[in-house]
């Protein structure tokens, strides 16, 4: 039973960055933008929250940082689709790029350091309740690991159905990533709405990257993010775009990585098991797919 | 007899017409990577870097010598291959992201030929990995193919996602059975040495793979410019409800394309494998599809254009190394400046064809 | 519903109209010298054949284009429209075709959308008011006289609805001048009539409403006054009262030129004409699912032009279409010679013998990004007189280029300029080049005139004329009956999906056609003139 209630907790804390940018890039997708680069805005987040967190002292400052650094690449991002046209996946593919080689560069040259970045004084993120939680049968553990962002997250997956249906932007947005003509004609500016969904996922996916680095580990690496930008797109994806059912699939792949050594113990190769979400992915558009092609014929 | 008259107007209006197609894509050439230099420097500066002596050291670096020159062939090698199996899908209009799994699969499959054939085959050994690396990099993208043509999935997820799959297979294989016994982690034993592509000019790690890759790009030349197929497959990318009026078949050249662009990334990989590295290990490929990616974008798609893309890439790679060595300036430039090639090269694209459009009524 | 826009004004004259607008894109003139007036509370009909440049008044109506000269009158005063956006808060709403709903959305977002009714919970925190806006949408409901389920999601909805909350969204941002193109295309019968119901009431609420229609039943049935326009002029504007049918027909056909060298042609006979093109109980669906193609069977004879006629959109493309293989049929035969062609792929067609020129030159029937040559010589890449080895063997297809553009005329630069630097009439004679190079016996021919200049015309009816004589055979559809009087020996015409009747060229008269195009679809008799 412990032994359940320890992978629960630590599936809870692995599902936490990759919920928080599924999430941004679900808002971005529902609003007609496929966001690659969530994992160029989550990297950068990490990375942020670290300096801040040393320099400052303090947790809430670099998540603040990270939101906003997100944010920031967010809307540069946004302009060069909305605006200039870029074709959204390659631009994608290239800020990853940029932003892994910026970051790669700032390390070298400012800390003088490969890969790995270790400041002094680095405050983690604080646990929500105190140490004595952990004693409560079944749910302890996973109540001892709470941190304020993995509470975000989850509030926020509950919010965003409501958000999403009865605020103004959030009609505005799914509107724009449905029918942006008609958004134009009623006349809207669909652009900037679209921008606005755009910045909401860089926020996310750094609020996503503050997560990796000052949960646990206290240090940034140019491979924390492991490619968790795509799988929170995978999680979407497979999703259709809705919350919820993001955040239950976030929520599995998040128990996968969790159970990881153990799957590995019970002979399941790990490697083999993190390919799951990008083929789940394939088989969930085949599925679709081959359903709208009956769907035509009948 | 408007015959005659055409004939004697064509050459003037071909030749201006040809210039200023040349210039343009010189231009979309120039252009992205100008922008991207300058945000490298940009970044010299501000670490207090002399950006006009880093770029003469780099390009000194990349081109002075022999064995400098060598060592930039070497490192444009893969590119030339990924490029051309990219370029072949986006003339289409077939957006395949997918080269660099194919890239990996192609060289595992060709390192474990080259590790498990047996060595009294002799030369054989080497045209068998290969054909093996050509055959399961271009089933891999046969998938994709498939599931766009018949069921109309996109393929850019479904290929980005298979990157990923093909990262894990590949991870699985060599952390499994094909693990070397005697050499560590994540890698398999090393090739026969019969199964080795020939160095040119050694001690540099030029190989005959580059040879491979230059006939590579001239039989994408070929294909493009004078078969029926090539031809086809350029009028898909144009318009799609056109190719079909004049009797194309959307689907089967659709599958066509994604099976030479496996059948090239695979030979891509088998030379990697064969010819540098002589084995496969995690990390085999170093972004080389979405680099390949990039040059075809700069190229846009031109043989000419891939050749000397993927010398550029290849020189900032070689560069990159040596003077990260000699005067502290962080390989990750590179990176940078490939980002930025990659955005400003679509954003480019972007805006022209809008403007074209734009103009006529 | 904001206090900015403007509320009916009975007193003025003119609710909108236009005085003297003239409008050309390039060659073509759309608009010439076009002026009418729409009074507050009056239903006013725009009647015209396609082309006639009843869309361009309307999208200089709504801020969508301005005129090159003329101006457009807003409650007796001229104004300067900039921008949909200012029509909107002038109080112009415009019905599209294509409804501008967003498809995932409910009708009741749909409704609100732009215009959201806000309820503050906290402060500045605010969120839509659904409960208000459900309340406006059953008022707005209840004024249209239907029950809609504001709830379901948009593409869920039957069409008549979703049209009913297009025009009531509007209502609701206080537009009272509503403009609505040929409402009653994608409706049936007994929605049409509580359309027309909604509308009336509608006008006696005090708006104004243009309404642009081919269906003169219609018009006669709804409208209080009525303008026609043909070739970019308003030819007639009157009550309705004061014009019948019979008169407004007149005015939209105009008369049929007396051309003596057409008019031979009606007396070439085909004696023992041979029936090459069968096809018999032709079924299909359209892309709308809406209409569908509908037991058609025609014949077609070698040397002779076929016409088929139709108000637009009543399935003439779709025939044609199926007749190019490019649509899948549902059921019924198209045989060439003989050999069955049903189901089979378009490339089967082309080499049975049949070419097609599209109705849309710049997407289908050009690559227009691609070159002179490559336009012209699509589809003959696999022919082995241009194949050398594997290669094309290009200096042969330049030459063939060149001798395809040369036997048709088309003036060029260089073989390897764009298509689109050609001009309208040159594109059109190239796609003939393209399609008649491997001497098809079989033309289906869409729309060959449209947008190309009176040479270009000419040019291209001697071609189809050409192919005839020298043993072909031509499917002509065309929106331009004078060009299908001067040109066919039979007009078969459609209505509804359905073949309604069939003319001899020498019966063929505006009149005898448009009676049946215009005919609606109550007399599914065939009807031989």
């Amino acid at each position: 039973m412990t032994l359940a209630a320890q992978i629960l907790a630590t599936t809870i804390i692995l599902t936490t960055p990759i919920l928080l940018a599924a999430i941004g890039g679900l808002v971005n997708r529902q609003g007609g933008i496929v966001n690659i680069a969530l994992e160029a805005k989550m990297i950068a987040g990490a990375f942020i929250a670290i300096v801040v967190s040393s320099a400052t002292g303090s947790w809430l400052l670099a998540v603040f940082a990270s939101a906003a650094l997100g944010g920031a690449i967010g809307y540069v991002f946004s302009l060069t689709i909305t605006r200039a046209n870029a074709n959204m996946i390659i631009a994608g593919l290239g800020l990853n790029i940029l932003v892994a080689g910026l970051l790669g560069f700032l390390l070298s040259r400012v800390y003088g350091t490969s890969g790995t970045l270790r400041l002094p004084d680095v405050h983690l993120l604080p646990k929500i309740f105190p140490e004595s939680v952990s004693d409560v049968p079944l749910i302890g553990p996973v109540l001892a690991a709470l941190d304020p962002l993995t509470l975000f997250a989850w509030l926020a997956v509950a919010a965003l159905p409501f958000l999403l249906a009865n605020t103004r932007l959030g009609l505005r947005l799914r509107a724009a990533g449905n029918a942006p003509q008609v958004v134009r004609s009623v006349g809207l500016r669909e652009k900037s709405i679209q921008d606005f969904g755009t910045v909401f996922a860089g926020i996310f996916s750094g609020l996503a990257g503050a997560h990796l680095s000052l949960a646990s580990i206290g240090l940034f690496n140019e491979g924390l993010s492991a490619g968790r930008g795509f799988i929170a797109l995978a999680a979407f994806y497979f999703a259709r775009n809705r919350p919820v059912g993001t955040a239950l699939v976030c929520l599995f792949f998040g128990f996968l990585d969790a159970s990881q050594i153990r799957l590995q113990t019970a002979g399941l190769p790990p490697k083999l098991i993190g390919t799951l979400p990008y083929l789940m992915v394939i088989l969930g558009l085949c599925l679709a797919a081959w359903n709208t092609k009956r769907k035509l014929q009948a | 007899m408007s015959d005659h008259v055409n004939t004697d107007a064509m050459p003037a209006d071909g030749l201006a017409a040809m210039v200023r197609r040349g210039l343009d894509g010189t231009l979309r050439f120039v252009v992205p990577i100008g922008i991207a230099f300058a945000v490298g420097a940009v970044l010299l500066l501000a670490i207090g870097e002399n950006p006009l002596e880093t770029y003469s050291l780099m390009l000194s670096e990349a081109f002075s010598s022999q064995r400098r020159f060598a060592a930039t062939l070497s490192a444009a090698t893969p590119l030339l291959f990924t490029a051309v199996a990219t370029a072949i899908c986006f003339r289409t209009g077939v957006f395949n992201v997918g080269v660099d799994g194919a890239f990996i699969l192609g060289g595992l499959a060709a390192a474990t030929f080259g590790v498990m054939l047996p060595m009294s085959i002799g030369w054989w050994i080497i045209p068998l990995s290969i054909g093996a690396a050509m055959l399961v990099a271009a089933f891999w993208l046969w998938i994709p193919g498939v599931l766009l043509a018949r069921l109309d999935v996109d393929e850019v997820v479904s290929t980005l996602m298979l990157n990923f799959v093909a990262l894990g297979i590949a991870g699985f294989l060599v952390n499994g059975v094909l693990l070397s016994e005697t050499s560590g982690n994540n890698t398999t034993e090393t090739i026969h040495s019969t199964a080795e592509l020939s160095r040119l000019v050694p001690p540099s790690t030029l190989h005959s793979g580059f040879l491979l890759g230059l006939a590579c790009v001239f039989a994408y030349a070929l294909w493009s410019s004078v078969t029926p197929a090539g031809f086809e497959a350029r009028l898909v990318g144009l318009n799609k409800r056109f190719a079909r009026a004049v009797g194309i078949s959307i689907p089967s050249t659709i599958i066509v394309v994604m099976v030479i662009s496996g059948l090239v990334a695979g030979l891509g990989g088998a030379s990697h494998a064969l010819g540098q590295v002589h084995k496969f290990s995690d990390g085999f490929s170093a972004g080389y599809g979405f680099t390949g990616m990039a040059v075809a974008l700069l190229a846009r798609n031109s043989a000419l254009g891939i050749v000397f893309g993927a010398i550029l890439f290849g020189a900032l790679a070689s560069a990159g190394t040596t003077i990260q060595l000699f005067s502290d300036i962080p390989l990750d430039i590179v990176n940078v400046i490939e980002g930025t090639v990659m955005i400003f090269a679509v954003v480019e694209l972007g805006k022209l064809t809008l403007w074209r459009k734009g103009k006529r009524p | 519903m904001s206090p900015e826009h403007p509320r009916t004004d009975r007193s003025v004259s003119t609710r909108i109209g236009a005085r003297d607008i003239s409008k050309n894109y390039g060659l073509v003139q759309a608009n010439h010298g076009v002026s009418f007036n729409v009074t507050p509370g009056q239903i006013h009909a725009v009647v015209g054949e396609n082309g006639a440049g009843k869309s361009t008044l309307m999208r200089i109506l709504q801020g969508l284009e301005r005129p090159d000269s003329g101006t457009v009158i807003l409650n007796d005063e001229p104004v300067q429209l900039r921008d949909p956006q200012q029509a909107i808060r002038l109080g112009i709403g415009m019905v599209h075709q294509e409804f501008m709903l967003a498809p995932e959305l409910t009708l009741l977002e749909n409704l609100v959308l732009g215009d959201e009714p806000m309820r503050t919970i906290a402060g500045p925190i605010a969120i839509v008011d659904w409960k208000k806006a459900l309340t406006e949408a059953r008022a707005l409901e209840k004024r249209a006289g239907v029950a809609i389920d504001w709830n379901r999601p948009t593409a869920t909805a039957p069409v008549h609805i979703q049209q009913y909350v297009e025009i009531l969204r509007l209502l609701r941002r206080g537009n009272d001048v509503l403009i609505l193109d040929e409402p009653t295309a994608v409706l049936a019968p007994q929605q049409v009539s509580k359309l027309i119901a909604l509308l009336k009431q509608l006008r006696d609420q005090g708006a104004s409403i243009i309404f642009i229609s081919h269906k003169l039943h219609e018009v006669v049935a709804l409208a209080d006054h009525v303008t026609i326009m043909r070739r970019g002029k308003a030819v007639a504007s009157a009550s309705v009262d004061e014009l019948d049918i019979a008169a407004m027909t007149r005015h939209i056909m105009g008369d049929a030129p007396a051309d003596p060298s057409e008019q031979a042609r009606a007396a070439v006979v085909l004696p023992d004409a041979r029936r090459i093109l069968r096809v018999e109980g032709l079924c299909a669906v359209t892309v709308d699912r809406s209409q569908a193609l509908n037991n058609i069977s025609m014949d077609v004879c070698l040397g002779e032009i076929v016409g088929i006629a139709g108000v637009a959109g009543n399935g003439q493309e779709e025939l044609m279409e199926c007749l190019a293989g490019l649509r899948s049929m549902s059921s019924g035969s198209i045989s060439l010679n003989g050999a069955e062609l049903a189901g089979k792929e378009n490339m089967d067609f082309r080499r049975a013998g049949i070419g097609y020129v599209s109705p849309d030159r710049a997407h289908e029937g050009l690559a227009r990004l691609a070159s002179i040559a490559d336009n012209v010589m699509a589809g003959s890449q696999h022919a082995p007189a241009f194949l050398k080895g594997p290669f094309r063997n290009l200096p042969a297809v330049g030459r063939a280029a060149r001798q395809r553009l040369a036997n048709l005329d088309v003036r060029y630069g260089a073989l390897s300029d764009p298509v689109s630097s050609l001009s309208g009439g040159n594109q059109q004679k190239l796609v003939f080049a393209r399609e008649t190079a491997s001497k098809p016996q079989v033309l289906i021919v869409s729309q060959p005139t449209r947008g190309v200049d009176l040479n270009g015309i000419a040019a291209i009816h001697a071609i189809l004329r050409q192919h005839c004589e020298g043993g072909g055979c031509v499917v002509l559809a065309s929106e331009e009956l004078d060009e299908l009087i001067a040109l066919c020996d039979r007009i078969l015409v459609l209505s509804e999906g359905r073949m309604v009747g069939a003319v001899r060229n020498e019966d063929a008269t505006p009149e005898t056609i448009g009676k049946l195009m215009l005919a609606s679809g109550d007399g599914l008799e065939m009807a031989h003139v």
